[in-house]
């Protein structure tokens, strides 16, 4: 070993000793010894020990601490771009190391990359758009994440991390507004026959469940969206409450649209009441309010986009309706209430304010049919729906509307 | 130019929108793994009905329901 053993201190001392003798010869213009401390073939006993000392800080991963270091010093001074970029170069470096550490040890610590990235880059982001400049460094961030998803989705003790990266890129994909990112990572998850998905932590399972459900609500794939979702929620954490709401957010619609209903509490609890009259309308087959309230909480809903979601109900509650009408007819004669006059429902919608005729009428009537919602046949000349006597309205039972 | 100025504008404030999305999902403490048995279980997943669609027509909206369409038989008399 070239030098010879300094203590930390000594180190430290030599080091502070360079740095005060720099800004000093900046300070009061002393050319001279500026030329000293810049003269590396001098071999100055100086330039020396400060090398010694340098070495003896040990710094044995300055591709990591060094732009580590720099990314603390812009963040302390809120240079949240400088500091983001300072950090991303940090990272690649420690991501070279953990790809050639044999063991999954330092997997909690990628973690903390990882997530700091995602963090980081999101303030850098705010910081570039409020200077008029492109906010590129979450893309940048995403793109890391992908990197550190190839190092861990591999054969390994290492697999066990690849879910929690996954979910970090899911936030990062859906705030870009870019979902359709997700499908390759989620492929590599669902289709890898070497790794159980029951073996990842269950926090990264249930953050996986409610995103890959919210994809499932994007595409309408209903049952899909029910058995994730439905997931996140058995194992989410009691005490996250706000978790637990926002997978209701979404569970909600998907269970509407099978068919379910959740109860008031339910909603009170999680502060969700703005599904209280779509549920409302369903029970009661009360077109006018399942159209005001989805007029009411329009913002709400298109934001979340469940709106779509919530419109296609109105099936159902046509169903309830035209169920409610063969009811009270059943009451008052049962020998005829499996016969409806589109008449008779024309009636019932324009007190719910809906202005239609018969021949409106009779199109919902045949799309109730088409859909399976209804079991029946048009009497065409004498505009009546004639009802099957065995079970005119099928249930759902937990199944989407035939489309 | 004014005009694609307007729309820069524009395109700049739907990029700072997305930001504020607030349906992202809380980070768990890394480490921190809760008791997997304490699950909601009885609580959440319970509160769901899917034997609602009864036969019963004595709430308010059924009854008014019914009113109307009384009015409807007796008018065509």
């Amino acid at each position: 070993m070239a030098g010879s053993y300094i203590s930390m201190g000594e180190a430290h001392h030599r080091i502070t000793d360079y740095l005060n003798r720099f800004s000093d010869a900046v300070s009061y213009q002393d050319v001279s010894s500026l030329k000293t401390l810049l003269s590396l073939s001098s071999n100055s006993p100086h330039l020396l020990s400060l090398a010694d000392a340098l070495n003896a800080h040990n710094n044995n991963y300055p591709d990591i601490v060094t732009p580590l270091f720099r990314s603390f010093q812009n963040y302390r001074i809120a240079h949240l771009v400088d500091s983001y970029v300072a950090y991303e170069k940090a990272a690649n470096s420690f991501i070279q190391e953990f790809r050639n550490w044999e063991s999954a040890w330092a997997l909690e610590a990628l973690f903390v990359v990882v997530y700091e990235i995602r963090v980081l880059a999101e303030r850098a982001d705010r910081e570039l758009a409020s200077n008029g400049k492109t906010p590129d460094k979450l893309k940048a961030a995403g793109s890391y994440l992908m990197k550190v998803f190839g190092v861990l989705a591999g054969k390994g003790p290492k697999r066990v991390g690849a879910l929690y990266v996954t979910c970090q890129l899911f936030k990062i994909y859906f705030k870009l507004g870019t979902v359709h990112l997700c499908r390759s990572v989620i492929r590599s998850i669902e289709t890898a026959r070497i790794f159980d998905f029951e073996e990842f932590p269950v926090r990264d399972k249930v953050t996986y469940m409610y995103y890959t459900g919210r994809l499932e609500v994007f595409n309408e794939n209903f049952p899909a969206a029910d058995q994730k979702l439905s997931y996140a929620l058995m194992h989410c954490n009691p005490r996250r409450e706000a978790n637990i709401r926002m997978i209701l957010k979404y569970l909600i619609p998907v269970k509407l649209s099978i068919g379910i209903l959740p109860e008031n509490s339910l909603l009170v609890k999680y502060n969700l009441v703005e599904y209280s009259d779509v549920v409302l309308a369903m029970r009661r087959g009360d077109l006018r309010l399942l159209r005001n309230a989805l007029q009411k909480h329009e913002d709400r809903f298109l934001r979340s986009g469940v709106y779509l979601v919530l419109e296609k109900l109105e099936l159902q509650v046509y169903q309830r309706l035209v169920k409610k009408i063969y009811i009270i007819q059943k009451q008052k004669d049962p020998a005829k209430a499996h016969q409806v006059k589109l008449e008779v429902i024309v009636k019932a919608l324009k007190w719910l304010e809906m202005d239609m005729d018969v021949d409106e009428v009779e199109c919902i009537m045949a799309i109730l049919i088409y859909k399976n919602l209804m079991k029946g046949y048009f009497a065409h000349k004498s505009k009546v729906v004639v009802l099957s006597k065995q079970d005119p309205f099928p249930k759902l039972n937990g199944k989407p509307v035939n489309s | 130019m004014a005009e694609t100025k307007i729309e820069e504008k524009v395109e700049e404030a739907a990029k700072i929108d997305l930001f504020e999305d607030d349906d992202e999902f809380e980070e768990f403490e890394i480490g921190l793994e809760f008791e997997e048995k304490n699950e909601i279980g009885t609580d959440v997943t319970q509160e769901w009905e899917d034997d609602w669609d009864d036969d019963d027509v004595n709430d308010d909206f059924s009854v008014q329901l019914r009113k109307e369409l009384q009015n409807d038989t007796s008018e065509e008399k």
